[in-house]
């Protein structure tokens, strides 16, 4: 059986590998030192497979049928996608990705309920390809991406997100293959792509969102953080943050551990990232 | 104004998602931008706000809030987007001063 060995959420904003230079070098260094900090928590945990949600950002379903969630099921990835690759400023990469995890995840999800799309090719732009630059600079650790809808509606609600997480958690711990797995939302925080925040970040949105998640109450992170309430934080990028419910659901009632926060006005995004200690993993 | 607003049915949402996706279809936006405009259905509102890279115009009509910096890095380039950029300031040009030059 496989194990849930770490389950993290972390800020994919371009602007972290597109024009850093652009913002004062004191947050720079907490962004860079920020990632790194990840990268080391990620490490540790000696993950054999990553498990990522992220907002797909309208580069893979037409608008006319958009999918709560799509798995994706190759076993072989690249990016950044070509529109995207000078803006993102990543360098192409491949990774490797897992079918017999993510067609676990697909078919064993339809029996709790969701139902989940599927497709072995998925465009990368930001979503994955800043966190895994940083993160997994070599990209050797596979990965089954999850894209989903955070930004046109109706996208899934907070509850759906969270109780996806629980699903995902345990659909993943039954896969009957002796693997160490991460599970990695992408997106957030505040930021408000095209909106009218646009050039700005809201800090005490995300500073509260983030003392939240350190209680490891994750009711009350329902009860308080409203679809409506993200929207008004930044509209269609703020929402983004609904893949870190899904992270949430999956971490269980454990408390995250913040490791770093930098709202960056010139990266137009609240740069951070938080990991949950799954210690001996078991039902959260 | 925002993605509770968007019109998914409004076919200006069809032709920028496409385009970003289809090399062909963005040489085109570069040189035949009418004749693409034609081809996906756009209204003659849609049309104008193209040609005048309209980007209030297109949120009213219901674009996408990604795609008006998306339409502005399109007509000004992708690379190296931070806030005083081409691509940035023709959003804000369009978007935070409406009507000013």
């Amino acid at each position: 059986m496989a194990e849930i060995v770490s389950v993290l959420a972390l800020a994919h904003a371009p602007g972290a590998t597109g024009w850093l230079d652009k913002a004062p070098r004191h947050e720079q260094d907490a962004i860079i030192s920020g990632y790194a900090e990840m990268r080391n928590r990620l490490a540790a945990t000696k993950p054999d497979v990553i498990v990522g949600i992220a907002n797909d950002h309208l580069l893979n379903f037409h608008p006319a049928n958009v999918p709560d969630w799509c798995v994706g099921t190759s076993d072989h990835w690249e990016g950044p996608a070509e529109w995207f690759r000078d803006w993102v400023n990543v360098p192409h990469y491949e990774v490797a990705g897992n079918s017999g995890l993510g067609r676990t995840i697909v078919r064993e999800s339809g029996k709790r309920g969701f139902n989940l799309a599927f497709s072995d090719k998925l465009l990368f732009d930001d979503n994955w390809s800043v966190p895994l630059h940083f993160l997994t600079p070599d990209h050797d650790v596979p990965l089954v991406p999850i894209h989903m809808n955070c930004v046109l509606p109706p996208m899934p609600s907070t509850a759906r997100c969270y109780e996806f997480g629980k699903v995902l958690a345990d659909v993943v711990r039954a896969w009957p293959e002796k693997k160490r797995v991460a599970i990695m939302a992408t997106g957030g925080l505040s930021h408000d792509p095209g909106g009218p925040k646009y050039f700005g970040v809201d800090e005490p949105f995300d500073r509260g969102f983030l003392a939240l998640l350190n209680e490891g109450n994750p009711q009350k992170v329902l009860r308080e953080v409203t679809a409506e309430r993200m929207i008004a934080a930044g509209d269609g990028g703020t929402i983004e943050l609904l893949a870190w419910f899904v992270a949430m659901g999956a971490a269980g009632k454990r408390k995250a551990d913040t490791a770093f926060y930098v709202p960056s006005v010139p990266l137009r995004c609240g740069m951070g990232g938080v990991t949950w200690d799954m210690g001996t993993d078991g039902a959260g | 104004m925002g993605i509770m607003d968007t019109d998914r049915t409004l076919p200006a949402n069809r032709l920028v998602f496409e385009v970003r996706r289809d090399r062909k279809l963005l040489d085109r936006f570069a040189n035949d931008l009418e004749g693409l405009m034609t081809e996906y259905g756009l209204s003659e509102a849609e049309k104008k706000a193209f040609r005048e890279i309209d980007l209030k115009v297109l949120a009213d009509l219901g674009l996408h809030p990604y795609f008006l910096p998306q339409v502005s890095r399109l007509f000004k380039g992708t690379g190296y987007n931070h806030n005083e950029s081409a691509a940035a300031r023709l959003y804000a040009s369009k978007m935070l001063n409406p009507g000013k030059p």
